[in-house]
């Protein structure tokens, strides 16, 4: 009798401490999970980056794993990718022309959008409110429903037959800009102008109002204010939106793609590599490589000033 | 690098001469309040100079360009300030007719005889109707009608309807006459109208000014580049193939019935779809499981990992046989947006939750981050190379496939399939142990829990002692061969793969939001719940997450807008074929690779259609911000 409870309290007692010990270990678990995470999240990028300096005939033979200690390194993807010819990637050009059109498409709209933002957050006037939930609400508005226009708009101006008389008016003039990174990133612009004036808006409109108050007082006007006052202190907000918006740019395919059209000459690295890809098979031991130059730029961008670019994600979504 | 030293000294010139307008207009509208006299001369020289230098340029005066523009700035800058110097208002009347006569009668004489229009009345009829009409209703509405302002509208409005309307050339010099001396008078008597400003109606003129100065350059550019756009593209989806012919919503109907957007024949087999069987058993589950927990807690049902867990997963197993059956363009996409939003939400807080005060918390989230600056394009090519399937007589390339055939390939009884077998034993049979413990803890979520866990793993033994696991098949010899996924290729799954690849970058923009908002919970209103007993998941389910929900609403509104219009990934990796075309790229292929652009508008107007609620709840969302 005695023997069987004890047995029992014994087995009781060992399981009791079999599940102790794994609900410890679970408990400890959510490190161990997020370490899974970020190993599972960096696995893509890391072995094609591995992928990219491994030779020709490496990349064809067997996966990245097998390689490491056994077929060596090379930096000749890298070399053949940013040379322009047949059997070459030509994407130092295209690097180029990449920060032809991101640098205007990031530079331009900062400004329009910061006197725009101040205008709605310190000049009152009627028909305020309305106008900037307008606009603002524009920012969910998908890029593809103004592409054509747009597109038709640089190619041809536009025109307007006057109903019955036969006459054609011009309302905009024919720019012949079409296949020009000036379309690029004029299109960047009108696209960007929403949420960069929403960011900026929001951080203005929080700044501490009797410093304006003081500076109208002394006979400051709005020209002065946002000049002197609103831009020197607004500078965390227009960091945050020229990493988002250069990143944003930088990494645009489809707006390039619609207004460069045939235009190779002025193709982004990101057209160029999305046709490395497309002809799979001749470049494909170039792609990794390509997709690393094309990913350089806003990796170094991501990576040293990340806190801004956070804070510019916050601003955006999380009302402070 | 000639390109891009010339685009970016082209870009400079124009910041330059931008800055230049817009420092210039403000330093102008600066003298508005206390030197009135000051700015109308200024705006008289310089709408002067440039009208003149116009004309000038267009080759209709004689003699030298430079004479001319002194000479028109001169004379407009005299018409804007004259009225102003006279205090009478009748005499101001009579100031501002004369002055804009005389200057409309020197114009008219010293423009080249070729230019004189030949304007029917019916035009200038037609143009200064509209524009009154036009004024009338918009004074209406604003409750103000200024003489001065009406006289400018006709102005305006007799110069669109010779100039424009009306052929230029040929006319007599009558016609020339009255082509240009109405329109002059007009604004001279505008500009003589009513009292001279006083200082308030002045202050209100310079604000006014400063609006258009600090917000003009944005609205053009929001005006030209989206909100006209958008309307023209409406225009365009109501209209044929080369925009010219009225169809109505024939492209529309199309979309709707064409079997490739739309094909809902095979709904049926949702029932017999294995993964709906799957889900419905995990979602009754985690009902019985929250039921079971709520009613030790006196609740109907509780939130918990045990109960949450499976009744998500059940879900989305759900939304998968569905989706999976009903194909088309369409469901594609509200395929990609309800499980691209839901994962990268749902895996974004469970990384901000486990990173939170985590050794090395800012790298591990940088490292989740670092997607996010990588484009679409560069990342469906990294991922092409995840998924990469060689034919099996080769060795695999893509990792996912090499672990694939190598779990398939790996000899029975081998010592591989001897270890992971043990592994899988071993955590079952701890599992089991974890399961007794929460019985006699008396904890039927830990007992839940561990089943729910345990499921997928028996499973895992069972297909390994059994039917194998892994891409194999048996050769003609017996032999067993390696048997690839093509994850790219294989319908209608791939598109789960192809979203994989927006996940993979879309959990770090909802991991660094919601890790900042979980970071912002009230500390004391966490401890106040550890006071009061209770456990980290209850702390979870009814302190921190209804915290959040703000948050997640945003993020999830941000991501819907996002994925709905996806296409650099579908374009990159499969162009559409293998049944995973989305919206986006079927309306770049209609409109720019076949030219139908009616079709291609009808398409793009479908997708801002779909964000109009997204839109609607910003506005919302805004007003009640208090903008």
């Amino acid at each position: 009798m005695t023997v069987t409870t004890e047995s029992r309290s014994v087995t009781a007692g060992s399981v009791d401490r079999v599940g102790r010990v794994v609900y410890g270990f679970l408990r400890s678990l959510p490190t161990w999970i997020l370490w899974l995470l970020v190993f599972v999240w960096s696995v893509p990028s890391g072995s094609l980056f591995l992928n990219s300096f491994r030779p020709r005939d490496a990349q064809r033979a067997h996966g990245w794993w097998a390689s490491i200690g056994k077929d060596g390194w090379t930096f000749d993807n890298y070399l053949d990718v940013l040379e322009s010819g047949r059997q070459t990637g030509g994407l130092a050009i295209a690097t180029v022309n990449s920060f032809a059109i991101a640098i205007p498409a990031t530079v331009i709209p900062i400004a329009i959008a910061a006197m725009a933002a101040y205008a709605f957050a310190c000049i009152p006037f009627k028909g305020r409110e309305w106008l900037f939930i307008l606009t603002v609400s524009l920012l969910a508005l998908p890029n593809q429903v103004a592409l054509l226009p747009l597109l038709q708009l640089f190619a041809g101006g536009a025109h307007w037959t006057v109903p019955g008389t036969g006459t054609v008016v011009t309302l905009f003039p024919d720019l012949s800009l079409a296949g020009s990174a000036t379309a690029v990133w004029l299109t960047h612009t009108s696209f960007a102008l929403p949420f960069a004036i929403f960011l900026l808006h929001n951080y203005i409109s929080a700044l501490p109002r009797e410093l304006f108050e003081a500076a109208r007082i002394d006979g400051a006007d709005h020209f002065t204010i946002f000049w002197r006052l609103v831009v020197p202190l607004s500078v965390p907000a227009l960091a945050a939106f020229t990493i988002f918006q250069f990143l944003w740019t930088w990494n645009d395919y489809l707006v390039a793609l619609t207004m460069l059209g045939a235009n190779g000459s002025a193709y982004p690295a990101t057209i160029k590599i999305a046709s490395m890809s497309g002809e799979f098979g001749r470049l494909e031991h170039l792609l990794s490589a390509g997709a690393f130059v094309q990913a350089g730029v806003p990796l170094v961008v991501f990576f040293a000033l990340q806190r801004f670019f956070v804070r510019g994600l916050l601003a955006g979504s999380v009302k402070s | 690098m000639e390109a891009l030293t010339g685009a970016l000294g082209g870009i400079l010139a124009a910041i330059g001469l931008s800055t230049l307008l817009f420092v210039g207009a403000n330093r102008l509208f600066d003298l508005i309040v206390d030197r009135w006299r000051l700015y109308m001369g200024v705006l008289g020289l310089l709408t002067g100079g440039s009208f003149f230098a116009i004309l000038a340029g267009n080759r209709v005066l004689d003699g030298s360009s430079l004479r001319w523009v002194g000479i028109g700035a001169l004379l407009f800058a005299g018409m804007a300030v004259l009225p102003d110097l006279v205090s009478d208002r009748r005499l101001r009347f009579v100031v501002g007719v004369l002055a804009g006569l005389s200057v409309g009668s020197v114009v008219a004489r010293v423009v080249d005889a070729s230019v004189r229009p030949t304007a029917s009345p019916k035009d200038l009829v037609l143009a200064v109707g509209i524009a009154v009409a036009a004024y009338l209703a918009v004074a209406l509405l604003r409750g103000q009608l200024r003489p001065g302002s009406l006289l400018v509208v006709v102005a305006f409005a007799w110069v669109v309807g010779t100039w424009l309307l009306g052929e230029v050339g040929g006319g007599s010099a009558t016609a020339m006459a009255v082509a240009v001396l109405v329109p002059f008078t007009l604004v001279g008597a505008a500009l003589g109208s009513g009292e001279q400003r006083s200082r308030v109606r002045r202050y209100d003129l310079q604000r006014r000014t400063r609006v258009g100065a600090f917000l003009g350059p944005a609205m053009f550019f929001v005006a030209m580049g989206l909100v006209i756009p958008l309307v023209r593209t409406i225009y365009l989806s109501l209209h044929g193939s080369k925009g010219k012919i009225w169809v109505g919503l024939k492209n529309y109907g199309e979309i709707l019935t064409n079997k490739k957007s739309l094909d809902l024949e095979d709904w049926t087999d949702i029932f017999g779809s294995r993964l709906t069987h799957l889900g419905v058993a995990l979602l009754i589950f985690g009902l019985v499981a929250g039921l079971l927990i709520g009613r030790r807690r006196g609740r109907l049902l509780e939130p918990t990992t045990s109960s949450i867990g499976p009744v998500s997963v059940g879900t989305l197993l759900l939304m998968f046989a569905v989706f999976a059956s009903l194909r088309g363009t369409v469901i594609n996409n509200l395929w990609w947006v309800i499980v691209v939003t839901l994962l990268s939400t749902v895996l974004g807080l469970a990384a901000a939750i486990l990173a939170d005060q985590a050794r090395f918390e800012s790298l591990a989230k940088s490292l989740i981050f670092m997607p996010m600056a990588i484009s679409f394009v560069g990342a469906g090519i990294i991922w092409r190379f995840m998924y990469i399937a060689r034919p099996p007589q080769k060795p695999q390339t893509g990792l996912f496939n090499a672990i694939w055939v190598g779990l398939g390939t790996m000899a029975p009884s081998g010592a591989g399939q001897v270890t992971v077998v043990a592994i899988l034993s071993g955590v079952t049979a701890l599992l089991v142990g974890l399961g007794i413990f929460g019985i006699r803890r008396r904890q039927p979520g830990i007992t839940i829990g561990s089943a729910f866990v345990a499921l997928p793993i028996l499973w895992l033994l069972y297909r390994f002692l059994g039917p194998g696991l892994g891409g194999v098949e048996t050769g003609p010899l017996g032999d067993s061969i390696g048997k690839p996924i093509l994850f790219v290729q294989e319908a209608p799954f791939n598109n789960v793969w192809l979203m994989v690849v927006l996940i993979w970058i879309q959990t770090g923009f909802a991991m660094v939001i919601l890790s900042a908002a979980i970071k912002a919970v009230p500390v004391d209103l966490i401890e106040a719940a550890r006071v009061d007993g209770a456990t980290s998941g209850q702390v979870f389910f009814h302190v921190t997450l209804p915290t959040i929900v703000p948050t997640i609403s945003v993020i999830v509104t941000t991501l819907i807008v996002l994925v709905m219009k996806v296409f650099d990934i579908v374009r990159v990796m499969t162009n559409g074929n293998f049944g995973t075309q989305v919206i986006a790229n079927e309306m770049w292929q209609r409109t720019f690779t076949e030219f139908n652009l009616g079709l291609g508008s009808a398409l793009a107007v479908v997708l801002f259609i779909a964000v109009v609620p997204v839109m609607g709840l910003n506005i919302r969302r805004m007003q009640r911000a208090g903008v």
